[in-house]
């Protein structure tokens, strides 16, 4: 999660920029049954990858969708997770299996699989993406997903072996963790210098495209690779990545044609997007989910009455509607509904500011001097909401929390902050309310946001949650394999966190890709906008 | 004048030192750092702090400092946290960018600027005077965005004329000077945005010094030999008026290696600014320092460069 737009003074200008953008245009012409091979599609992109070695240092999900599209994995992780635990397609490997004990895991590759200099793709590339991803000279934020492998054995030019440490749910999602990279070239830099390698001169590949040029912070051509081993081939050319920071120049480009994808349409040009005859909006549900963290550790906050009076003081109905135009759904509890695991007999927090004020009685935050705002430890009780100050849907939600909890006599202060200096007050404990957004991984574990913080657990739990059976039904959910026993877990784990209250759950995110109608054949999915790119194609 | 040079050089390499050091305390000082900033929930804290041993976050303010100015004695500026490069790789991109933008867009700022001024003093308090004078200060006062915007509205798109963004367009141009014509295209709309916002200022100073020189008893005595209006202006007055604008310019060059960060981003200009912004976002603390450096040195040249050419320009100075 980064900080988006660039400059939010620019934003100014972007309703004067897409209002000279949206022209009417005539009807789009009738689709055609048959693919079309040839042409270019260009996509609009926010920033330039930091690089084409994801193992030297962090890449964002976009940059991974693009890598995707270069360097081959294993297996190819499907979009289901809406019904189970994601399912694995072949990609690299064409076939897998587990040994008897679970503890062994045996891949067969593709023979016919090469890099983009005829060099045959083998299990040594794949032993050899193992031994950079483990090596602790390199800053790949990934490693820990490796740690119970033990190693990674080349039996044959086409069959690799894992070992695993322990039995458990993800053994093949973490196996397949990474891109494969090409050991007969890159393995000649010593790995102690790779952090200073440029390894777009060492670009070696094996996609359904390969790089034709790359002007950095400006424009990353792919080109189909003609050599390309598997199906479907690309039916375009090429696609071009243009860097344009600044959302209302992609929207812009958008509306005037000269750009064909936009990845992130702000909720408020949502409308203009669907309006344009030429355009489509294609909403794609995220594992993104809005909220605000309490600190849990901090009276009267870590009274679980207050918590759950402010989640009832807050109108999060009419903040997904105002704030996401209604792009967003109502998030009720630590797991999207979108995803298997999530507990459908979640209660639904109402809003309902009068039982908030009885609750808020109880628990002794009561305007005893007759001033409207309710006092704590013989102060007004005040509220420091903290929100990354670049994000202007965050501020306008900011503000209308602040209305909401006035009207029972909490006065909250909205803080705009620096995205970094924030989280490191969060880091730090040092914090009321923060304003902020999550994206969950397509391997459900409660463990790092909502388990006790300890040296192994609640990594990322710095609101300072803390329930003993909520703990336990994390780490009973980790360890067991029988699917069916997991979900009673995680539906109970749930259960207890929405009674708790420890973040008010605001809104579930949907991404809003603008699309031209040009394209055809594309589908968007939340696993990746680009997907299915090699079957895209352009209407004639 | 050697011993004096030199005392001159010794001083600015004192304050290149202190503006780079002062900005990695502060840098550093900053609250969280590059590994706060990966709250994901891909990256277990462990990552984190693997990813703060290193880059040697994990280590005291004061060893840091000493090896960072231990790498910049030698030569070595170190490796951006973010671009995953030598921070020297990730400038030598940006620079020579910013530098074209900035000096096309300075250049049109000081024609644009001299054109207004000259036309102004032509009749002080007359009509032009006082258009051009509200032109200037409004040129001078508008945001630099709004400018961006607006040109952007009527030149690329209202009137497709010029291309909204970047350096080139899609496909590589054949030859030499179609690749001229392609980046002279795409430079357009962002120099002009410099040169109108920059050209406000430029004839303020210009017709000011311009109606002070023409007061001086030599103007008045040149054109009582008879010289013309034209010739007095231009030939008399204007060198000795544009001696501020030595100062201006000179002020202006580190501009040429810093950038815009709003011009850069509205027309996707890969330049100074927008390294130097990520930098700061990413608490890159190699990088932060490495274009501070960069930038200082340009104020220190940029303030040395203009002594210098009044000096030159004026005998007075040199004495």
């Amino acid at each position: 999660m980064q900080a988006r737009s660039k400059t939010a003074l620019a934003i100014l200008c972007c309703a004067v920029l897409l209002a000279a953008c949206r022209r009417q245009n005539s009807l789009p012409p009738p689709q055609t049954a048959e693919p079309i091979h040839g042409g270019e599609v260009v996509v609009a992109l926010a920033q330039d990858l930091s690089g084409f070695n994801e193992y030297t240092g962090f890449a964002e999900s976009t940059e991974l969708a693009i890598l995707d599209l270069l360097f081959p994995s294993l297996l190819t992780e499907q979009p289901d997770y809406q019904l189970h635990p994601p399912s694995f397609a072949p990609a690299l490997a064409k076939a897998w299996e587990f040994s008897e004990d679970n503890r062994t895991l045996t891949l067969y590759l593709r023979e016919n699989a090469r890099w983009s200099d005829g060099t045959p793709v083998t299990a040594e590339d794949v032993a050899f993406t193992f031994r950079v991803q483990k090596d602790r000279r390199l800053a790949w934020p990934g490693q820990e997903i490796k740690d119970f492998i033990e190693g990674v054995e080349v039996v044959s030019p086409t069959v690799v072996r894992f070992r695993f440490s322990r039995v458990y749910p993800y053994q093949l999602m973490d196996a397949n963790d990474g891109h494969i990279v090409p050991a007969h070239v890159w393995g000649k830099v010593p790995l102690e210098d790779w952090p200073h390698t440029d390894f777009s001169k060492l670009l070696v590949t094996s996609g359904p495209f390969r790089v034709a040029t790359h002007l950095p912070n400006q424009t990353l051509v792919l080109a189909r690779d003609p050599n390309y081993w598997d199906q479907p081939k690309p039916y375009l050319d090429r696609v071009v990545f243009r860097v344009l920071p600044e959302v209302s120049q992609q929207l812009a480009q958008l509306f005037a044609g000269q750009v064909d994808l936009v990845l992130m349409v702000p909720p408020r040009e949502a409308a203009s997007v669907k309006q344009d005859p030429k355009l489509e909006l294609v909403e794609v549900p995220s594992r993104v989910w809005g909220y605000v963290g309490w600190n849990n550790r901090r009276p009267p906050l870590n009274d679980r009455r207050v918590r759950r009076a402010l989640s009832l003081a807050i109108n999060r109905k009419a903040l997904v509607e105002t704030v996401y135009w209604g792009y967003a759904r109502l998030a009720n509890g630590p797991i999207p509904s979108t995803m298997w695991a999530y507990n459908k007999n979640l209660p639904v927090f109402p809003y309902d500011p009068q039982q908030a004020q009885a609750l808020l009685d109880a628990a002794g935050v009561r305007d005893s001097d007759g001033d409207g705002v309710r006092e704590w430890g013989g102060k007004p009780f005040t509220i420091e909401l903290l929100y990354p100050g670049v994000n202007p849907l965050r501020a306008q939600a900011a503000v209308l929390i602040q209305a909401d909890l006035a009207k029972v006599g909490i006065a909250v202060r909205p803080t705009p902050m620096e995205f970094t200096a924030m989280m490191a007050r969060q880091e730090a404990g040092n914090f009321d309310a923060v304003l902020s957004a999550w994206e969950e991984a397509t391997k459900v574990d409660l463990t790092s946001l909502w388990v006790t913080p300890s040296p192994t657990t609640g990594s990322n739990n710095f609101i300072g949650y803390s329930n003993p059976e909520v703990d336990h039904l994390a780490a009973q959910a980790r360890e067991e394999s029988d699917l069916a026993k997991v979900k009673l877990f995680l539906d109970r784990a749930q259960e207890l966190i929405v009674e708790d209250q420890p973040v008010t759950f605001l809104y579930e995110g949907v991404q809003l890709v603008g699309l031209s109608r040009r394209i055809k054949g594309a589908d968007i999915n939340p696993s990746s906008v680009f997907f299915n790119l090699p079957e895209w194609y352009l209407a004639p | 004048m050697t011993a004096r040079l030199f005392r001159r050089l010794f001083a600015s390499l004192l304050v290149v030192w202190a503006v780079a050091s002062a900005t990695f305390f502060l840098a550093s000082l900053a609250p969280g750092d590059l590994a706060t900033k990966l709250a994901d929930p891909r990256i277990p804290p462990a990552a984190r702090e693997r990813l703060r041993e290193h880059y040697g976050l994990h280590r005291p303010l004061g060893q840091r400092y000493l090896a960072w100015l231990s790498g910049v004695v030698t030569g070595n500026l170190g490796d951006s946290f973010l671009y995953r490069r030598p921070v020297t790789q990730v400038l030598a991109q940006a620079l020579p960018n910013t530098a074209l933008l900035a000096s096309v867009g300075l250049g049109l700022e000081l024609v644009l600027g001299v054109v207004l001024g000259l036309v102004q003093v032509r009749r002080p308090h007359g009509f032009w005077d006082r258009v051009l004078s509200a032109f200037s200060l409004i040129a001078y006062a508008v945001p630099t965005f709004l400018v961006a915007a607006g040109l952007l509205w009527l030149f690329a798109y209202r009137w497709p004329v010029f291309p909204a963004s970047h350096m080139t367009g899609l496909t590589a141009p054949a030859d030499f000077w179609t690749t001229l014509a392609d980046r002279a295209r795409h430079l357009a709309l962002p120099a002009i945005t410099v040169g109108v916002t920059g050209c406000g200022a430029v004839a303020r100073y210009l017709r000011g010094a311009l109606l002070d020189e023409q007061a001086q008893a030599y103007i008045l005595g040149a054109l009582a030999r008879g010289a013309s209006r034209r010739r007095v202006l231009l030939l008399h007055a204007l060198p000795n008026a544009a001696l501020p604008l030595l100062t201006v310019l000179g002020l202006s060059l580190p501009f040429l290696v810093s950038g815009t960060l709003v011009i850069e981003v509205l027309f996707s200009w890969p330049g100074m600014g927008q390294v130097f912004y990520s930098a700061v976002t990413a608490r890159d603390i190699p990088l932060i320092q490495a274009a501070t450096i960069l930038v200082t040195a340009a104020v220190v040249a940029g303030n040395w460069l203009a002594d210098a050419a009044y000096a030159l320009a004026d005998p007075r100075i040199r004495r």
